[in-house]
């Protein structure tokens, strides 16, 4: 006799079972298809009324509006902050805004998604025309570069834009490379190997950093953009915060990371970097042409970039100024604005860009979003709420030139 | 010997005969089938609905051959031709996946040979229950603890470690990464991505090998490692491969938790400790630039649709190796 001829007795239950348990199944996914069913009719509908009880119950004769956003991450917290008091001034309207990503804040905005689109990098002005849409800024931020080289003499490294351009292009690879030395005079270098870290992330930091490595350098390849195809083998990471990170663990490391992340920075033990202007890229020796990210010196350089554009644009991501009376760099076209105003401009600043049409499919909404804006950059724009994100006002200037393109926003039918 | 004849249910071994089980009536069926037929064909809908938005949407634009190369270039502003070497990043993430593979079923096959052969139910049950909870974590909880806490680790110890014992080997040697970040990193996060699935099939491939035969093994004296190895592993040799087609679909698809513990560089990596990309994670990193440069959201739309194929025929080999969702037929009778 064999062994296991017969099915053992579970094999039995089992498949006496069988119907009893199907039709147990069939109930199962009955009763969870209609559960699933009476929830999503239960969603819509309290939706719905919860949209109807927003709207005005006919007391008062205002309509109620939600102005929508989404984009740059950097930019979020600030409205966040904005967006309460805003609606305590206009009870009528309630700001609703989203950070999602500076792309994502553009192709919005194209597409018409959202009323507004946040973004750290501008979006081109032949693009804007197309899709009828204006750069409004309503912030200054700027971007430092930080070091992981504890025990210098100095508390701030002199670097200037070529210099940088070539070690992340790998054409300085030493910290006491003879050209980081001139900059340096009398500071002890250590012969550290440079790890240049980069962001992995689509970034408003990355296009400002490549654009500065692009203005300064002839040797710079691959042209600037919120992504860049680096040199093989340096490590990326993800976000600001990853970069703080990033560089605490690397030794001999350097990173280019947004102001808002200077505390964050600093407390991590790093330092960062005295910048230096266009004439230190000539001449990198004279202490006087390396500019710190003061509160002071960073507004000029918002200035001197706006200001440099024949006909006015604030569609820059940072201008190399620092040679009076010669022809600055600015991307997308020179001008020979004379520099004697803004003597000392921080080289890598750069404006917080919110994105409006300017022929809207809702005009009676755009009206708000109009005085949304407005209110943003001038009284909305209190001293702590931007501290709090580490922004700077925007200098009568940059409001001046907001205004105007403001007023030619169609807001009525 | 009892005979049974095919498709009526054994009546229970027991003192009262239970009645005939009920057949689904005829007049409730047409309801019934009428009802979940449709609810059956929907993951079918779902893959091809994915499948044809994407191809739809990437409009099928021809980059050039340079797109099955091995080298990236993307300029933004567009000044130089764009090259997107495919077959760079799906070499990057076999990369960092076969390894971890090979590692993940060395750890699922020992543990699922213990729970099957060598554990007493209770301990085999809990090391089950540990080991599913371990693809209940989400992804981006590893990705969080790998950049936070293993990278600095990784870089400071344990990739000094590993270069000063095992230098001498191809793959192992320097330079380190000083961060910590890199496909060493990301290889020992996907290892606790991979072994929950693997372990898994290969317990239940284990499992359904015919007792028969393993009584059969021992009745002539073999010794439990010997019917392990001979006829247990032998009968669920399929199984196991299915295990690690799967494994590696899994492993080969992971992008959150990756991108945040490789590093982001695009090459293939020298040795293990560079940093690096995959497929999946390039995509991710990707994502937001790409709604900037539409050329650039061309290129990953097709490059997730290498992705979806790789991941569908690596589950469908896995999957049809391993006998999942088909039934588990137990041949009764038969001897060796």
């Amino acid at each position: 006799m064999s062994n296991g001829t017969n099915a053992p007795p579970s094999m039995n239950d089992s498949l006496s079972d069988g119907p009893k348990r199907r039709g147990r199944a069939v109930i199962g996914v009955g009763v969870a298809v209609a559960i699933a069913v009476v929830l999503l009719a239960a969603g819509f509908a309290g939706g719905y009324f919860l949209e109807k009880g927003l709207a005005p119950s006919g007391g008062s004769s205002t309509t109620s509006y939600t102005i929508t956003e989404t984009g740059s991450t950097l930019i979020y917290p600030y409205l966040n902050l904005l967006a309460p008091n805003f609606t305590s001034l206009y009870p009528n309207v309630a700001i609703s805004p989203a950070g999602t990503g500076s792309g994502a804040g553009i192709s919005g905005a194209e597409q018409g998604t959202v009323n507004m689109g946040g973004t750290d990098a501008y979006l081109l002005p032949s693009v804007a025309a197309q899709y009828n849409l204006i750069n409004v800024p309503i912030a200054i931020s700027s971007q430092l570069v930080f070091y992981n080289l504890p025990g210098l003499s100095v508390s701030h490294l002199n670097l200037n834009g070529t210099v940088l351009a070539m070690i992340w292009a790998g054409a300085i690879s030493q910290w006491n490379n003879p050209l980081i030395q001139a900059a340096n005079p009398g500071v002890s270098l250590p012969s550290t190997t440079i790890t240049p870290l980069h962001r992995s992330d689509g970034s408003g930091d990355t296009f400002m950093f490549t654009s500065l490595c692009y203005l300064s350098w002839k040797g710079w390849s691959g042209g600037y953009g919120t992504t860049y195809s680096w040199k093989a083998g340096q490590p990326g990471y993800q976000g600001n915060s990853g970069m703080v990170t990033g560089l605490h663990s690397t030794p001999g490391g350097i990173a280019y990371i947004g102001i808002s992340y200077l505390q964050s920075a600093l407390a991590d033990g790093l330092q960062y970097a005295a910048l230096g202007d266009q004439a230190a890229n000539v001449n990198g020796a004279n202490p006087a042409n390396y500019i710190l990210p003061t509160p002071a010196n960073i507004s000029q350089d918002a200035n001197l970039a706006l200001q440099n554009l024949q006909p006015p644009s604030v569609a820059i991501s940072l201008i190399l100024g620092g040679v009076p009376g010669a022809t600055n760099l600015v991307l997308g076209g020179g001008g020979t604005l004379p520099t004697a105003q803004y003597p000392t401009p921080y080289p890598d600043t750069n404006l917080e860009y919110i994105l409006i049409s300017t022929h809207p499919a809702n005009p009676s909404l755009q009206k708000y979003v109009v005085v949304f804006l407005q209110w943003a950059i001038s009284t909305g724009a209190t001293a702590p709420r931007l501290a709090s994100v580490n922004f700077l006002p925007l200098t009568p200037e940059v409001i001046g030139y907001d205004m105007q393109a403001l007023s030619s926003v169609q807001v009525s039918a | 010997m009892r005979e049974v004849p095919e498709g009526q249910p054994i009546p229970p071994a027991g003192p009262a005969p239970a009645p005939p089980a009920v057949p689904f009536s005829a007049s409730r069926t047409p309801l019934v089938q009428w009802l979940l037929s449709p609810i059956a064909l929907i993951p079918l809908l779902l893959v091809a609905f994915v499948a044809i938005f994407l191809l739809w949407k990437s409009q099928l634009v021809w980059f050039g051959p340079s797109f099955f190369g091995i080298n990236y270039f993307f300029d933004p502003t567009g000044l130089q031709p764009n090259q997107f070497g495919v077959t760079l990043f799906v070499v990057d993430s076999l990369i960092v996946a076969l390894p971890a593979l090979a590692i993940a079923a060395g750890l699922s096959l020992a543990m699922a040979v213990s729970i099957v052969v060598y554990l007493p139910p209770m301990p085999g049950r809990v090391l089950t229950i540990l080991t599913n909870l371990l693809a209940g974590i989400p992804s981006v909880v590893y990705g969080i603890w790998g950049y936070v806490v293993l990278a600095p680790y990784f870089g400071s110890t344990v990739q000094p470690a590993i270069f000063g014992f095992l230098g001498w080997i191809p793959g192992l040697g320097g330079p380190l990464s000083p961060g910590g970040v890199g496909s060493l990193l990301a290889i020992f996060i996907l290892i606790f991505m991979i072994v929950p699935i693997t372990t898994a099939v290969m317990r239940e491939s284990l499992r359904s090998v015919p007792h028969d035969l393993v009584e059969a093994g021992l009745a002539l004296g073999a010794t439990q490692w010997e019917v392990m190895r001979r006829i247990r592993l032998r009968v669920a040799r399929r199984g196991l491969w299915g295990a690690a087609f799967l494994g590696l679909g899994r492993a080969i698809g992971e992008s959150v938790a990756v991108a945040m513990v490789i590093g982001a560089s695009v090459w293939i990596p020298p040795n293990v400790y560079a940093p690096s990309t995959t497929l999946a994670s390039f995509i991710f990193y990707q994502l937001d630039s790409s709604f900037y440069y539409p050329v650039l959201l061309q290129a990953l739309i097709e490059f997730s649709l290498v992705l979806l194929g790789l991941a569908v025929l690596l589950n469908l080999i896995g999957q049809r190796a391993s006998g999942l969702g088909t039934t588990v037929v137990v041949t009764g009778g038969n001897g060796p």
